[in-house]
């Protein structure tokens, strides 16, 4: 069964896509979140856009069109240094997150 | 930071909307092209990678949206969308628009312009400082039957308060005072007042130049000072500084001018005092009382009035209470005065607050008046709901088909709302116009007695009172609507496929906004009836008198001290003007009726059981006074030239002669003015009642004798020629006699009842406007839901006229429907009447409460009016084409 996309990780998602991978296009970034996820990711290409907008409305992307390498135009989504430091809060904020409830469900197994 | 960043680009995005939206546009054109391409590479033909691409992309414009929601700031940019769809809409149903823009702009502009009203009169703050804590100090004498804001304390009672009385802060006496005064070779009388030390800072008023009253420019031997208003600076100083090296001449004698008060300030007003001097509007200058040490102490009744200033924390009863108990030790401590003719010395106390007696008048009107308009802008809202419900029923295709395609309810309800709303500020711009329009036009009904009316303006408040309540009004009449549109249940819609699918539930509503409205308006409708006839029955009150005499005022000077050289005066004047051509009579009388100056006397008279301090009226009158004025000779004769010379003739009225000569010839009575009976007088005629105090209160006792001997006089002419001709021969006459002696307050007798009847006027021509417009709006509201109720049913009729219905027939259903709404409406309407024109009531002359004329005449106006405003609809419903019709749908 896909699993639905948590609140709010979808930034962390792509900020660390783009880390990883350098700047990439909306096609590149949902492409490798469904091959990590193993298409277990219930995900619309498009669901992804608003999520777009918003980092880079934080500033922490900057957008730039582009050539791909079959010379079709893409817009290509860089991360910039306040998108490091944000990845690396929101990064560190996930694992606390998570840790909690890990540490929450093994208590009540 | 990213917060503050996020928001910027928020707005940037608002603003290059159309570039954002073009590249979103591109960025998922070349995203569904790059998916295609893979799917391609795998082996698809390029069809089925293209709808593979589109698959897997998701909703193209589910994506766009959600990404133009996170992009911007949604309801801004749902706000702009709906303003501009509003305005679009509301321009494409032109009727409509101005319709509703206009209904609202009346009401509000209506509302607005009386608020300005009762803004200035009854809550801007008055300049003296804080008006709430002065009073006015009274002692009203039981024994006398006079209002009790009459009498004011005694310069010694005064004197004698101010030194024990622990309520007040500050205290002061004055005495209004007329002055002539010479203005480029022409002389005048202006409004004064002789004032002690302490009326500038009992008022807190400080002078806008120099100083005011203080130390020795009380005492009587010290030069003559005076402060003056700051219009008599400007209009006989030029505004110049240097007017207070200069003096202005007052009644022939110099005063060196020491001040010059702020323009707001020209206390005591005419509405200021209970009874002030009528001749006097407003005060120009102020001069020391200067008392001398006999006057300060004397115990007799004065002109004075005296004016407090509670200390704080003091209630007006403490304050009572306490005179009270001075006045009361006053009372033993000194006999009755001799000079007030047998009045016992029994004063009481009683302080009341200045705004009372200045504004308590007017607050009735005020009130009657916002509860009026209240009504009207109720009506408005009213007609505007209605309106507004014909619209969504008649645009309920378009909302189903927009709530099929997803429009959202709550977006949907927030369109129909921003229309409203766009309605309600055009209603508001218009209305302020409106408004100002309006209160240029009211000074001109100004009644003269209502404080500050001229002052009437839009000020902030007065703004944000209109802002408010039209938007209150357009959010009212638009949320019915909206959330009637919004209830709409989809499925039946797209059953029905219907033209119009109105539901039975909002024509309800619909109908019954239509009967509140007719409800108020037969409310307002009878208020005005009623105020009418009011109007009418003062306006036709006997008042005893001609209404075609010339009148003016005389006021003599040092020279004419003696009564000898008075008497010649007067005598040289009569006769000069009685040669006048044209003149029929001329005669003067020490106080005009209406004119707010009475003289109240004791009298006795001989055969019949005299009470102590039984009241008349008195004047003074020269022989030709009658005839002058016309007052008819009921028994007996007028005076004549022998009666000046002290025979005790004298003349009563009907009432007078009803009240103390029951069942005998009053001709040959006798009357006696004085306790001890030491002269009696003779009444030689009887004539009829003069309303001497108002129109509007039933004639007193009243007594005339005769002489020439008066320091100021009314004189009244009757003449055939007419009253500006008549008024140039009076200044002529007078001029050749003492140039220095100045006519003034030449009026006719028809002018002074006019002023008279001016508040009236100004009540009822206002009530009667609103009147007007309120049934004009309630007519265009039930014409309005008239013609949607026949569109909505042209079907029906189209049926009902092929199976054989003449247009007759279907002209009265529709008009009978109207006259179902408009008599329920009229049915409710007068029983709201009736159980609310007991407010009405003091403002009622001559008129029951529920004057039978009154409520006939209104329901046949409105029934009348009602069935002409559906008479339109109805024809157009009678002449519907049956084939057409029922080809419609």
């Amino acid at each position: 069964m896909p699993i639905q996309i948590l609140q709010g990780t979808l930034d962390l998602m792509i900020l660390r896509t783009l880390a990883t991978m350098g700047p990439q296009h909306a096609y590149g970034i949902a492409n490798r979140l469904q091959q990590v996820s193993e298409d277990a990711l219930n995900l619309n290409q498009g669901t992804i856009y608003p999520a777009l907008v918003r980092i880079e409305q934080h500033g922490w992307t900057r957008g730039s069109w582009g050539k791909t390498q079959n010379n079709r135009e893409a817009k290509y989504y860089t991360i910039t240094k306040a998108g490091l430091k944000a990845l690396n809060e929101e990064t560190k904020r996930w694992r606390q997150m998570a840790g909690v409830v890990e540490k929450l469900l093994a208590e009540e197994q | 930071m990213a917060h503050w960043r996020r928001i910027i680009a928020q707005l940037r995005c608002l603003l290059a909307n159309k570039r954002v939206e073009e590249d979103l546009a591109r960025e998922v054109a070349s995203h569904l092209t790059l998916l295609a391409d893979d799917f391609e590479r795998r082996g698809m033909s390029a069809e089925e990678a293209r709808l593979a691409a589109r698959r897997a992309y998701g909703g193209v414009e589910q994506a766009k949206q959600a990404h133009r929601d996170e992009r911007s700031q949604l309801w801004i940019e749902q706000t702009i969308q709906d303003l501009r769809y509003g305005v679009r809409t509301l321009s494409k149903s032109p009727g409509f628009t101005i319709t509703a823009v206009l209904t609202l702009a009346l009401g509000i502009g209506a509302c607005t312009a009386i608020f300005s009203l009762v803004n200035a009169v009854l809550i801007r703050s008055l300049p003296y400082g804080d008006p709430e804590r002065l009073v006015y100090l009274f002692s009203p004498n039981p024994s006398l039957k006079i209002p009790v804001e009459v009498i004011c304390p005694s310069y010694g009672d005064f004197y004698d308060l101010k030194r024990e009385a622990k309520s007040y802060a500050d205290m002061s006496n004055f005495e209004q005072a007329q002055f002539s005064v010479t203005q480029q070779g022409t002389t005048q009388r202006i409004g004064g007042a002789r004032v002690d030390n302490d009326f500038f800072s009992t008022l807190q008023s400080i002078p806008e130049l120099g100083r005011t009253f203080a130390g020795e420019d009380n005492l009587p031997t010290h030069a003559k000072v005076a402060v003056i208003s700051h219009s008599l600076w400007v209009s006989m100083f030029g505004a110049k500084p240097d007017a207070l090296n200069r003096s202005i001449q007052l009644d022939g004698a110099n005063y060196q001018i020491v001040g010059v008060m702020p323009q707001e300030f020209e206390y005591p007003f005419k509405s200021d005092l209970p009874y002030g001097d009528s001749h006097s509007k407003s005060t120009q200058v102020w001069v020391p009382l200067a008392l001398s040490s006999q006057a300060r102490t004397s115990r007799g009744i004065g002109n004075n009035v005296s004016l407090a200033r509670l200390r704080s924390g003091v209630s007006i009863h403490q304050a009572q209470a306490e005179m009270a108990g001075i006045m009361a030790r006053l009372d033993k401590e000194y006999g009755a005065d001799p000079r007030d003719a047998g009045l016992p010395r029994e004063w009481g106390a009683l302080v009341e607050s200045f705004t009372g007696i200045s504004i308590g008048p007017v607050r009735p009107l005020m009130r009657l008046l916002l509860a009026a308009v209240g009504l009207v802008l109720l009506i408005a809202c009213g007609n505007v709901a209605n309106l507004l419900l014909a619209r969504t029923a008649e645009r309920s295709r378009e909302l189903g088909v927009r709530a099929a395609l997803g429009a959202g309810r709550s977006r949907m309800v927030r369109q129909l709302l921003t229309e409203s709303m766009l309605v309600g500020v055009g209603g508001c711009a218009v209305g302020i116009v409106l408004a100002v329009l309006f209160l240029r036009l009211l000074p001109k009904l100004d009644p003269g007695n209502i404080p500050r009316l001229n002052e009437a303006s839009l000020d902030a408040r007065v703004f944000l009172v209109a802002i408010g309540g039209s938007l209150l009004t357009s959010l009212l009449a638009g949320l019915m609507p909206a959330i009637g549109a919004s209830r709409m249940e989809l499925t039946e819609f797209l059953k029905s496929h219907a033209m119009r699918g109105s539901s039975a539930g909002q024509s309800r509503l619909q109908s019954a906004l239509i009967v509140a409205q007719t409800a108020t308006v037969v409310v307002l409708l009878a208020g005005a009836g009623l105020l009418i006839r009011s109007y009418i029955n003062v306006e036709s009150v006997d008042t005893g008198f001609t209404r075609s005499a010339v009148t003016f005022r005389v006021s003599l000077d040092q020279s004419h001290i003696t009564a000898q050289k008075q008497g010649d005066f007067y005598k040289e004047l009569i006769r000069e003007l009685e040669a006048l051509p044209g003149v029929q009579a001329a005669g003067g009388v020490s106080n005009l009726p209406l004119s707010n100056s009475e003289s109240i006397g004791f009298l006795w008279v001989e055969g019949f059981l005299n009470k102590d301090f039984q009241q008349t009226e008195g004047r003074g009158v020269t022989p030709h006074y009658f005839e002058a004025m016309e007052v008819p000779l009921i028994a007996g004769r007028y005076f004549t030239e022998a009666d000046t010379t002290g025979n005790g003739a004298t003349i009563i009225n009907q009432k007078f002669a009803a009240t103390y000569f029951p069942n005998r010839n009053p001709i040959g009575g006798r009357i006696s003015t004085d306790e001890k009976h030491a002269h009696w007088s003779t009444v030689i005629g009887v004539v009829a009642d003069v309303r001497h105090v108002s129109l509007e209160e039933e004639p007193q006792p009243q007594m005339y004798n005769t002489s020439y001997d008066f320091g100021d006089e009314s004189v009244a002419v009757r003449s055939t020629l007419p009253a500006t001709t008549v008024e140039n021969e009076i200044r002529a006459t007078l001029k050749s006699i003492d140039p220095s002696i100045a006519a003034t307050d030449i009026h006719t007798m028809g002018d002074l009842v006019s002023v008279a009847t001016a508040r009236r006027r100004f009540q009822t021509s206002l009530l009667t406007v609103f009147a007007g417009i309120a049934l004009i709006m309630a007519l265009v509201g039930l014409s309005g839901l008239m013609t949607f109720s026949v569109n909505r049913r042209t079907r029906e009729v189209g049926i009902r006229m092929a199976l054989g219905a003449e247009r007759r027939d279907v002209l009265l259903l529709i008009l009978t429907n109207a006259s179902v709404l408009v008599i329920l409406g009229l049915a409710l309407g007068l029983a709201c009447t009736l159980a609310s024109t007991r407010l009405l009531k003091s403002f009622l002359f001559g008129v029951g409460q529920y004057d039978p004329f009154t409520v006939v005449t209104v329901s046949v106006l409105l029934v009348v009016c009602g069935l002409m405003a559906a008479f339109v609809p109805a024809r157009r419903a009678a002449s519907i084409d049956p084939m057409q019709a029922l080809r419609t749908e």
